[in-house]
């Protein structure tokens, strides 16, 4: 019976220091993704959009890889958690409430995130700026869907 | 009963009006899609800069009916228009009233997006001249700032259209042609004719306050002095 107790405790110990991802934690990590998602697009548009003499198809093709290695890292099922639309992460998280209702759209969202910076790379590879930049636009445009969606407005 | 044909807006205040008509719905149509469309958002935004510049001056060097003095919704003639006795002719006080709120949400929306970004890959042309938190702040307001001009933009509309089906008034003929229909005694006086000088003048001084902020410029000196 001791025994038992004992492995019942030393159990949910375990658990609980693996699942302690306390609600700050996971916004403050959800901030810190996007904010190097928006470092990466950021790059992009300066190279490919706004001074193309500055393209360097390396750093295009890094970007890209950045960008879809974020979106597939599960961020939706990891930092999203219950009550992380309150709480202060490097700020005050801006995830409104309603996205607790508003999940599947969201996670078709952010399927077509995965798809766009996988393709993304693939056109980066090729180095041709014409096809990076509308590959790019259609990019932006979903990461903007995701924010009207669920962002609250300044 | 007799009616006198009599010019009330002159052709480059029509020219205004419909160049405004394009430019603010395809700045929301823009605004709205964003990905590669930001582009365009800027440079129709730049464009409403402009029209508006352009306006404002023409409100002082205009013909009569364009100047604001002739239908500035003053207290003493909004009191006039809901007593029922205003017989003028052009902007009624009260569609005066909400025309300047168009103006000024317009402009609103202009000075606030020069300023905002999207925090994915656009920037208004002055974003560097302040503190990104600051900038997250304005984008904000700027989101705002286009419910208002829906709805005021709802209210013109249908007010131009309340005219045309239930007081038999087309407001939008004159908008086309410049010419309005008036009886005798609404007759107040004529037009004036249009200055071709000044008109240039004005479009010169419109086009270069958008070059100036469009181009860099203020970003580049600001940014020589600090160094
Ligand atoms: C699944 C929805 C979703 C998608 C897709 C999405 N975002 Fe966001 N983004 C958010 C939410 C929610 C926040 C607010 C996070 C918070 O404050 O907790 C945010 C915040 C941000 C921020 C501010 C980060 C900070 O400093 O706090 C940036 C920058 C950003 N996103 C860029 C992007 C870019 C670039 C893309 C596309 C490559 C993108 N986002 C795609 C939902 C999304
Ligand atoms: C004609 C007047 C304008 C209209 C009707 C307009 C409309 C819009 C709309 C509908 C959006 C999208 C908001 C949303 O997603 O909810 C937007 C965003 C934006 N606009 Fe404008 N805009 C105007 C002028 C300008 C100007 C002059 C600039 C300067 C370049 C500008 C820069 C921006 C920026 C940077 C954003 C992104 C802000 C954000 O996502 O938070 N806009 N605008």
């Amino acid at each position: 019976m001791k025994l038992k107790c004992a492995w019942c405790l030393s159990c949910l110990f375990v658990a609980s220091v693996v699942m302690a991802n306390p609600i700050e934690d996971q916004i403050r990590i959800r901030q810190s993704t996007y904010a190097v998602m928006g470092w990466n697009t950021g790059k992009i548009k300066n190279q490919i959009v706004d001074h193309p003499e500055t393209y360097h198809k390396d750093q295009i093709i890094a970007a890209a890889n950045t960008l879809s290695a974020l979106a597939h890292s599960n961020l939706l099922e990891e930092l999203y958690g219950p009550g992380t639309d309150q709480g202060t992460g490097w700020k005050p998280t801006r995830l409104k409430a309603d996205y607790f209702q508003k999940q599947d759209e969201v996670k078709e969202i952010n399927t077509r995130l995965i798809k766009e910076t996988d393709e993304l790379k693939v056109v980066a590879e090729t180095g041709d700026v014409a096809a990076i930049k509308s590959q790019f636009g259609k990019l932006g445009a979903t990461c903007k869907s995701c924010h009207d969606l669920i962002r609250v407005r300044e | 009963m007799k009616t006198i044909q009599q010019k009330v807006w002159d052709w480059p205040l029509r020219l205004f009006h419909w160049l405004l008509v394009l430019a603010v719905v395809g700045a929301y149509i823009t605004g709205e899609l964003g990905g590669s469309l930001t582009d365009w958002h800027s440079r129709l935004g730049g464009l409403t800069l402009g029209l508006l510049v352009f306006r404002v001056l023409w409100g002082f060097l205009g013909t009569y009916y364009a100047r604001f003095v002739h239908f500035f919704p003053t207290p003493g003639r909004l009191i006039t228009y809901f007593k029922g006795d205003w017989h003028g002719v052009g902007h009624n006080p009260v569609g005066a009233l909400s025309i300047f709120a168009l103006l000024l949400v317009l402009a609103a929306l202009i000075v606030t997006g020069v300023f905002a970004n999207d925090d994915i890959a656009f920037e208004g042309p002055l974003f560097h001249l302040i503190d990104k938190s600051l900038s997250d702040r304005i984008s904000g307001w700027h989101e705002w700032l286009v419910d208002g001009l829906l709805g005021l933009v709802g209210l013109h509309i249908t007010a131009v259209f309340y005219y045309l089906l239930i007081k038999k008034n087309n407001l939008i003929r004159p908008m086309l042609t410049g010419n309005t229909f008036l009886r005798p005694y609404q007759f107040v006086g004529s037009n004036g004719s249009l200055s071709i000088p000044r008109f240039i003048f004005v479009v010169l001084i419109a086009s270069s306050v958008v070059w100036i902020v469009w181009s860099g410029l203020v970003t580049d000196y600001l940014a020589s002095l600090s160094r």
